[in-house]
């Protein structure tokens, strides 16, 4: 165990390196994703104020404020875009030295991604949810800052984190059939802005719907850490939640592992 | 003389273009991959509003139908612009700073006409097919005024959108010429576009001062949109379009053109 940490925590370290050198890039495309973050909250508010209901979707005012940024925040956090990699690899053929090295191709991405995440949660994320947590207090009517469900929304996270990215992994195989996929993952990114909840809490579809995603892992990469920390589920549903995200991890990593191995015995490499 | 250039620049259009469409003919797969990305996203788009619409009756005043109009009216400027000058963008992200823009200092050609032409962007198609749609589907559902005037100036407005994007982007692609990559600047200014798919009132005054003002997208798509939809505006909205769309490419084109006297080769 020791030495397979050792292994692959350079893929961490390297990666957050690599991050920090480029501040002023990152700076600005946080910049532009929050836009989408403000254009979502400005849309909110004028849509809340266009009706006499207290609750829509089950959230008031106030808990969607906290929803918009905190799905955005979780969001940033947790699709850390592995498929991105794979398919560079692919296209420039060093997939292939991943393959005689001896490690798994697969667990370094997910350790090079880990050091993506850390990075994304350290600088915007923090300051993010410190701001959020002045608006929670400043707020009546919202539910008291709870040790408890930050630690089971961080849990949550860091599953979510574990779904996407096998997720990813299994979405980026895609690059050994076809060298542009830049149209798929503009798809991608669409679907997953919408199906995960970072544009609209799910709770807004019609309820037929709802049960279809009850069935699909993207509820869980989203919507359900958000909900955790906004204390929407308590008791024996939480476990539940967290069950289900733990089994979609299962489950996505041995679809990953069937699809890697297929597709490993039809490569063609290029050139030695 | 100035005939001549003309012709002389329209047939180099063309030659080029042609050499691009063979290339797409090749990959026919990839373009339609990115034409369905592009598609399919902003349909995406739409079905948020359907969602939110099952909530509230309507919009600070604005109905569904008539969200749905802006929506797509705002494609149809952004995509225009896509399509014809894509390969502005990697003047930003790649050409100034690897010292590829030495190949168009060599032609005796016009530089900011070389780069444009020497790429269409297929993907954009997708876009503009959404724009085609939902503007359709307005006119079907009779929320547009459709009379000779503003037909006349949906044209003239969807023009000098594209050009208001396009200088735009020529602004903040030049920058790279100082900055050697100016990518992330471009795509800050790009974005913004989407704060003007919905009525700029919800946004607070600050916001809405600087898409209207200082990055008036605000003119490309809500402003105009507004004025097609029966609200009983007035078309000098058309004219400042206008006006800002001649203002902005003059800059812009001053400052690219700054630009290539200070570019430096990467050198090899």
């Amino acid at each position: 165990m020791k030495r397979r940490i050792k292994a692959y925590l350079p893929f961490t370290i390297n990666e957050l390196k690599r991050q920090m050198a480029y501040k002023g890039a990152f700076y600005l495309f946080i910049l532009v994703k929050m836009f989408g973050a403000f254009i979502n909250y400005y849309l909110w508010m004028a849509i809340y104020g266009s009706t006499n209901q207290n609750t829509l979707g089950g959230l008031t005012q106030g808990e969607m404020v906290i929803y918009i940024f905190m799905a955005y925040l979780t969001g940033t956090i947790v699709t850390v875009s592995v498929s991105n990699w794979v398919s560079e690899d692919v296209v420039q053929g060093t997939v292939a030295m991943n393959l005689i090295k001896p490690i798994d191709y697969r667990m370094s991405l997910i350790s090079r991604a880990s050091g993506d995440m850390i990075y994304q949660f350290l600088v915007p994320s923090v300051f993010i949810w410190i701001g959020l947590e002045i608006y929670r207090a400043a707020v009546p009517g919202l539910p008291p800052f709870s040790a408890e469900k930050v630690l089971f929304y961080l849990v949550s996270t860091v599953l979510s984190f574990l779904i996407y990215v096998l997720f990813d992994f299994c979405f980026g195989m895609i690059a050994f059939f076809t060298t542009y996929i830049f149209g798929l993952m503009m798809v991608k990114q669409a679907l997953i802005a919408f199906l995960t909840g970072q544009l609209i809490p799910i709770s807004f579809f019609p309820e037929a719907v709802q049960r279809v995603f009850d069935f699909l892992p993207f509820s869980s990469m989203v919507y359900t850490p958000v909900m955790i920390y906004l204390g929407k589920y308590t008791g024996n549903k939480l476990f539940f939640m967290l069950l289900r995200q733990a089994a979609w991890v299962v489950l996505l990593y041995l679809f990953g592992s069937l699809i890697w191995r297929k597709v490993t015995k039809r490569l063609v490499i290029l050139g030695g | 003389m100035m005939r001549m250039k003309c012709r002389r620049y329209l047939r180099l259009y063309r030659v080029i273009i042609s050499q691009f469409f063979k290339i797409i003919l090749q990959s026919r797969v990839d373009f339609f991959m990115g034409l369905f990305g592009f598609f399919f996203s902003q349909i995406l788009g739409i079905a948020f509003l359907y969602l939110v619409f099952e909530q509230i009756p309507s919009l600070q005043g604005w109905t569904l139908d008539q969200l749905i109009f802006i929506y797509g009216f705002a494609q149809i400027p952004r995509g225009i612009d896509h399509l014809f000058t894509d390969n502005i963008w990697m003047v930003a992200w790649r050409f100034v700073v690897n010292g590829e823009f030495d190949r168009y200092m060599l032609r005796p050609m016009n530089i900011l006409f070389q780069i444009i032409s020497e790429k269409l962007q297929p993907d954009a198609l997708g876009e503009l097919l959404v724009g085609i749609l939902l503007v359709t589907r307005s006119m079907i559902k009779g929320i547009v005024i459709t009379d000779a005037l503003h037909t006349v100036l949906f044209f003239v407005s969807i023009l000098a959108g594209a050009l208001i994007y396009t200088s735009i982007k020529t602004f903040f692609a030049a920058l790279a010429f100082w900055l050697k990559v100016s990518g992330p600047f471009l795509q800050v200014a790009y974005e913004t576009a989407n704060f003007a798919k919905y009525p700029t009132e919800i946004y607070a005054k600050g916001i809405r001062f600087m898409i209207t003002w200082v990055i008036p997208f605000a003119f490309v798509a809500y402003l105009p949109a507004s004025f097609f939809l029966k609200a009983g505006g007035s078309p000098v909205v058309i004219g400042m379009e206008c006006g800002i769309a001649a203002v902005f490419c003059c800059i812009a084109y001053f400052v690219f053109e700054r630009g290539t006297h200070v570019y430096e080769s990467a050198g090899n």
